[in-house]
C-alpha cells in the first residue's frame, strides 16, 4: 500500500488588487487557493488580509502560479493577459476584456493559440436571479422574447480612472456592459445599438446612458445604466416580455431581510460600488468555482471568450452611436 | 343652423347644464366618459353611435351624429370625440365650424396636418381644444412635476417611462394601421410624451425601433406590437419610453404607466396605477378617478371658454414626436424635431 499525498493546492495570481480582487477572495478560499498578488499599489494589505504571497514583479508572480485572475483597472487587461498566456497560464479576466474590440478579438484567438483558458468574468450571468430567467427563457417560459429591459444603478466607483472615459470606457463599458451581456445571453446575437447618455453639468460623477439593442430574432433590448449621487443603494432589475409571458425582477423589492426606517439608520449601507450578495449563492465564487471546474474537465464555461468578445463588439458599438449620435450596425 | 348661442361659444351660461354630445362609441372610453357625465346635474349627454356598438345603454343613445349635432335647438355646448383615431379630425373640425367646444381622445390625430389642422382651426374659431390624457391628473405624476419643478431631484437627467399593457380588446380598430394610425407606437407614446411635455417641454430628437412579436395572431396587419423610443433634450436630458403591449393576457388588470426620474438629487419612480388591493388574479383599483378630473377639467374649460392642459396644443407636440417615431423606425436613425 502506498500512500497519496493530498492534491496541491491550485495557485492563483491575483494582478490588481483593488476593489474586485476583494469580491474574488471568498470564491478563491472556497476553491482552497493558494494566493499569489501582485499590484502596483496595496499589495501588501491585499496579502495581509488574504494571506497571499506578494510578488514585486508581474513575471515573477507568473513563474509562481497556474491560474491569473486579472483585477487591474480596464486599460491594462489586454498587457497582463497576453503575459499570463505567453507565460502558459489559464486567465481569469475582469470585464471588459479590453476596451476595442480588436483586442478583444485578438486576446480570445491568443488564448485558442497557446491552447490556455480565458474566462472573461462577466459575473452578472452567475447572479441566481439572471441564472432564474435564462433557465426559464430556455424552456419557453416567455415564449419568443419580445421587449426586454436591464436597468442597473448605482454610484461612480471610487477610484479616479472609472471616471475617465478613456480608461474605462465610462458608464456603458463599464457599468453597462453586464446588461448588454445579460441582453446577448437572454435574447441572442445584436444588429443594431443606439445609445444616449447624460453627464449632469453640475456634477460629473452623475451619469446615465440608455442603449437601445435590435437582435437579429427581432428582440429589442433596452439597457438603462445610472451612476447615481452619492448614497445611491445599488439595485438591478429587469422585465423580460415574450408572446408567451413575462419575467420580472427588482433587486429593490426582493426583501428577504427588511429593517425598518429606525433600525436601518443603524444598519451599515454598502458603498453603492458592489451589489450586496449577502443573502445570495456568491455569485462571484459560483462563477470562479465555475471557471474552475471547467478548466478541469475542458468543457465550455458559462461564459466563454467569445461572449466576453461580443459584450466588447456592442459596448463599443454604443460608445460610437454616443460619439456619432447615430444609430450603428454591429 | 346658426344659433344666438352658436355665435358666443366661450359663455355659456353659468347656470344652465352643459349640453355634450359624445361622438362615437367607437373608443371603449366612451363608455367610461359616459358613466361619468350621464348621472351629473350640470351635464346633459347626448351619445352617438353611428356605428351601431349598441353596447352603451347608460345615456341618451342616437344613431347619426347629425341626429347628436341637432338634439338640442341651439347645438351641443361641447362635444368628446370617441371615434377611431382617423376620424377625429373632420369631426373636430365640424365642431370647431359650429363654435362648439371639444374633448378630443388621444392620439389627437393620425397625421402631424391632421393635428396641427385641428389646433389651427379650433384657435381661429375661438372654441376650447383639450386632449383627453387622463394621467395628466393622476397625483403621482403630479408628484414626478413637483419634484422636477422644485429641485427635490436636483438636476434631472435621465427618465425611463413604461407604459405597458394588454393588445387593446373590445374593438378591432385600435390594431387596424389605418384607423388607428399605427400600433403600440401610436397608443403607448403619447401619454408619457405628455407628461415629459408638462415636465421639460418638447424633445430635441427621437429614436425609436419597434416590432411585432407580442400578440402577432391578434394584431392587426402590420401594426407594431412592441417599440421602444428615446427623447434627447436640449438640456442633455436622455428618456425612454417603452409602448408595447406587453401586459400579458392573463394578467389581472389592462396593463400600468410607470415613470423612473433619476438626477444628482437621487431618484423618484411613480406608478400611476399602483394603488390597489391584490390577490391571486385578483385587481381591485382605488386610485383617484382619473377620467373624474379631466372631465372636471373640460366642462371648467368649457365654462371658462379656455383650454386648460392638457391643451390641443400638447396633443399636436405629442402626435409629432409619434410620427417622428415612425419615421425614425423607418429610416432607422434618430429624427430631429423641427
Amino acid at each position: 500500500m502506498t500512500s497519496t499525498s493530498p492534491p496541491a493546492a491550485l495557485r492563483v495570481g491575483i494582478v490588481g488588487t483593488g476593489g474586485i480582487s476583494r469580491a474574488h477572495l471568498p470564491g478563491w478560499r472556497e476553491i482552497g487557493a493558494e494566493l499569489h498578488c501582485h499590484s502596483h499599489e496595496g499589495a501588501e494589505d491585499f496579502a495581509a488580509s488574504s494571506g497571499a504571497v506578494v510578488h514585486g514583479t508581474l513575471e515573477e508572480l507568473l513563474a509562481a502560479v497556474d491560474v491569473v485572475d486579472v483585477c487591474t483597472p480596464t486599460p491594462s487587461h489586454p498587457e497582463v493577459v497576453r503575459a499570463a498566456l505567453e507565460a502558459g497560464r489559464d486567465v481569469v479576466c475582469e470585464k471588459p476584456l479590453a476596451l476595442d474590440p480588436e483586442v478583444a478579438r485578438e486576446l480570445a484567438a491568443h488564448a485558442e493559440r497557446v491552447g490556455r483558458r480565458l474566462f472573461p468574468a462577466h459575473v452578472v450571468r452567475f447572479f441566481p436571479q439572471y441564472e432564474a430567467a435564462e433557465r426559464a427563457l430556455d424552456a419557453g417560459a416567455i415564449g419568443t422574447p419580445a421587449v426586454l429591459r436591464f436597468e442597473r444603478t448605482g454610484s461612480l466607483p471610487d477610484r479616479s480612472w472609472y471616471a475617465d472615459e478613456s480608461l474605462s470606457g465610462g458608464i456603458v463599458m463599464d457599468q453597462m456592459i453586464h446588461d448588454i451581456d445579460q441582453a446577448l445571453w437572454l435574447a441572442g446575437p445584436v444588429e443594431r445599438v443606439f445609445a444616449q447618455q447624460s453627464i449632469a453639468a453640475s456634477d460629473s460623477a452623475v451619469r446615465t446612458a440608455h442603449v437601445v439593442l435590435t437582435h437579429a430574432s427581432g428582440a429589442l433590448s433596452h439597457c438603462r445604466g445610472f451612476w447615481g449621487p452619492t448614497g445611491t443603494a445599488f439595485r438591478y432589475t429587469f422585465d423580460l416580455a415574450g408572446d408567451g409571458g413575462r419575467l420580472q425582477y427588482d433587486s429593490a423589492g426582493d426583501p428577504g431581510i427588511m429593517f425598518d426606517a429606525v433600525a436601518s439608520h443603524r444598519q451599515a449601507s454598502g458603498a453603492g460600488f458592489l451589489p450586496d450578495v449577502s443573502t445570495l449563492r456568491d455569485p462571484y465564487a459560483a462563477e470562479l468555482v465555475e471557471f474552475i471546474a471547467a478548466r478541469a474537465d475542458g468543457s465550455d464555461a458559462r461564459v466563454t471568450p467569445a461572449d466576453g468578445v461580443r459584450a466588447v463588439e456592442v459596448a463599443s458599438a454604443a460608445l460610437e452611436s454616443l460619439r456619432t449620435g447615430r444609430s450603428i450596425a454591429c | 343652423m346658426l344659433t344666438a348661442h352658436d355665435q358666443d361659444p366661450a359663455a355659456p351660461s353659468a347656470a344652465a347644464p352643459l349640453r355634450i354630445a359624445l361622438m362615437s362609441c367607437a373608443h371603449t372610453h366612451a363608455a367610461a366618459y359616459a358613466a361619468q357625465l350621464a348621472p351629473r346635474g350640470d351635464v346633459e349627454l347626448v351619445v352617438a353611435d353611428p356605428d351601431g356598438f349598441g353596447d352603451l345603454h347608460r345615456a341618451r343613445v342616437v344613431g347619426s351624429y347629425e341626429e347628436a349635432w341637432n338634439t338640442w335647438p341651439g347645438g351641443p355646448d361641447a362635444i368628446i370625440v370617441t371615434s377611431a383615431n382617423a376620424h377625429h379630425r373632420d369631426l373636430v373640425l365640424e365642431a370647431a365650424r359650429r363654435g362648439v367646444h371639444v374633448l378630443c381622445e388621444k392620439p389627437l390625430a393620425t397625421t402631424v396636418a391632421d393635428a396641427e389642422a385641428m389646433v389651427a382651426v379650433c384657435r381661429e374659431a375661438g372654441v376650447v381644444l383639450m386632449t383627453a390624457f387622463p394621467v395628466h391628473f393622476s397625483p403621482a405624476v403630479q408628484a414626478l412635476r413637483t419634484a422636477v419643478a422644485d429641485g427635490t431631484l436636483g438636476e434631472v437627467i435621465g427618465l425611463t417611462g413604461t407604459n405597458n399593457g394588454k393588445l387593446p380588446a373590445g374593438r378591432d380598430w385600435f390594431t387596424d394601421v389605418e384607423l388607428a394610425g399605427g400600433g403600440s407606437l401610436v397608443d403607448h407614446t403619447v401619454h408619457i410624451a405628455e407628461i415629459l411635455d408638462s415636465a421639460f417641454g418638447a424633445p430635441a430628437t427621437v429614436h425609436a425601433v419597434s416590432n411585432r412579436i407580442l400578440y402577432a395572431d391578434r394584431a392587426g396587419e402590420g401594426a407594431e406590437t412592441g417599440g421602444l423610443v428615446t427623447l434627447t433634450y436640449d438640456s442633455g436630458l436622455v428618456a425612454t419610453i417603452d409602448c408595447s403591449w406587453s401586459q400579458s393576457a392573463d394578467a389581472p388588470t389592462w396593463g400600468g404607466l410607470r415613470l423612473q426620474a433619476v438626477g444628482t438629487g437621487g431618484q423618484l419612480q411613480i406608478d400611476a396605477f399602483a394603488q390597489h388591493v391584490g390577490g391571486p388574479g385578483t385587481w381591485l383599483p382605488y386610485g383617484t378617478d382619473l377620467d373624474a378630473l379631466l372631465l372636471d377639467a373640460f366642462l371648467d374649460a368649457v365654462r371658462a371658454g379656455e383650454a386648460a392642459p392638457p391643451t390641443g396644443e400638447v396633443g399636436l407636440r405629442t402626435v409629432r414626436v409619434v410620427a417622428a417615431a415612425q419615421e425614425s423606425v423607418r429610416t432607422g436613425q434618430p429624427v430631429p424635431l423641427g
